[in-house]
């Protein structure tokens, strides 16, 4: 098993003209990215903004991605020097005083996650979505669950999940897919469902 | 929707798919809403079971970077060609530079020879006094007025005629005798082959060395 071969063959189809390949890519890794921003800006919808100029930089420079190093390292690398450009360039920005934010943090977090696109649905739908996957896990099985945890939250292949759990290696791709399968039933509900979902599901 | 393809996207989102496998399921992936929509809820899982705070599930962030690049141009003008032939392309590259640089070496030396002489052939140029013109300059005025320098100019030697090189002789006592003897070396190398008559009339000859 090669790694990165997932991400390297939509990469190729994005060089050859494919730019729905490119959506596959942005729906993969946009969490991740947005976090790795979060790192130098802290408000969300800041942090979205950067990734989106990080994915549209990566995309103007993917003829020059050879595919030497992994898709991801090459993209995160964009993603941190375009949040740093941004931080420099607010920086040198007049400063704008946030009384608030000195006497309470957490408020100032919480305006902060409310700035810009954030309406408060869109808070409670990702709190949703959040209880609803938690709640899918706990009701895994065992296996399924240990499974899909050691390859999501630790990052281990396939093949040390394997040796993890005394089974082949076939068993926990299987494993795996199962339990994703479990848990997407119940937020395909969500988002097909709406608000609310989530409770009537619970 | 079939399990098996399901299945293959499960592992493919892990990079756990075999490379050829890969290409198949790229494609349809970049073409098959449904098969998106479900890479992204795997994307969301993966996001909640790792906890990252502060991170909108739902943000349209693929939305938003899809409407930028509508306006954009496809890549594959760019890419394309040499992504397609970049592994075939590649042994026979150097070859075909090789060729290119033999080629234009070629015409290069080529074109030398018509412009200059070559070298190691014997340049002789003949000047004469007005007056006294030998055949072969005779010719080459007929054919041109012009006179072309050779590229290479070789360090001529002055010969004396005979009546210098008896004036030097009669007055040896009194030159140096470094420049005598080159002198008197150069004068008997530019004689004349055996049994023929040095014309009198050349007054000086230069010979390329």
């Amino acid at each position: 098993m090669s790694a990165d071969a997932s991400d390297l063959s939509l990469v190729r189809r994005v060089q050859r003209g494919d730019k729905g390949a490119f959506d596959a890519l942005v729906l993969k890794y946009q969490h991740k990215l947005v976090k790795l921003v979060m790192r130098y800006v802290r408000n969300p919808a800041e942090a979205e903004d950067i990734a989106q100029e990080a994915f549209i930089k990566a995309y103007r420079a993917l003829p020059q991605f050879r595919g030497d190093s992994a898709f991801y390292t090459w993209l995160y690398r964009i993603a941190i020097n375009t949040a740093k450009n941004a931080v420099v360039s607010r920086d040198r920005s007049p400063v704008e005083y946030d009384l608030d934010r000195n006497n309470n943090d957490e408020s100032y977090d919480m305006q902060g996650r409310m700035k810009d696109s954030e309406t408060p649905e869109g808070l409670v739908l990702t709190d949703e979505i959040r209880s609803t996957v938690n709640a899918a896990i706990d009701a895994l099985p065992e296996d399924l669950r240990t499974a899909i945890v050691l390859r999501e939250l630790e990052g281990l292949s396939y093949e040390e999940i394997a040796a993890a759990m005394d089974c082949p290696v076939g068993t926990v791709r299987s494993r795996i897919f199962r339990a994703r399968e479990a848990i997407d039933r119940r937020l395909r509900e969500v988002f097909e469902g709406g608000l609310g979902r989530a409770e009537e599901l619970g | 929707m079939n399990e098996e393809l399901d299945s293959q996207l499960s592992a493919m989102f892990d990079d756990e798919l075999l490379p050829a496998e890969c290409e198949l399921l790229a494609r349809r992936l970049s073409r098959d809403e449904y098969l998106k929509a479900r890479w992204g809820r795997y994307a969301i899982i993966g996001a909640v079971i790792r906890a990252e705070r502060g991170v909108r599930l739902n943000a349209p962030l693929a939305g938003r970077v899809n409407a930028v690049l509508l306006a954009e141009p496809a890549l594959a003008a760019q890419t394309a060609p040499r992504d397609r032939n970049h592994p075939r392309l590649r042994w026979w590259q150097p070859l075909a530079g090789a060729a290119v640089a033999a080629s234009v070496a070629t015409v290069s030396i080529l074109w030398l020879r018509t412009q200059a002489p070559l070298a190691g052939a014997p340049l002789v140029t003949q000047v004469t006094t007005p007056g006294h013109t030998t055949s072969a300059t005779a010719a080459a005025s007929a054919q041109s007025d012009s006179y072309t320098v050779p590229r290479s100019k070789p360090a001529a030697v002055v010969v004396p005629s005979t009546e210098l090189a008896n004036y030097v002789v009669a007055h040896s006592m009194f030159s140096n005798p470094v420049a005598r003897r080159n002198l008197l070396s150069a004068f008997m190398t530019s004689e004349s082959p055996p049994g023929g008559t040095q014309e009198p009339q050349s007054d000086v000859k230069a010979i390329a060395q």
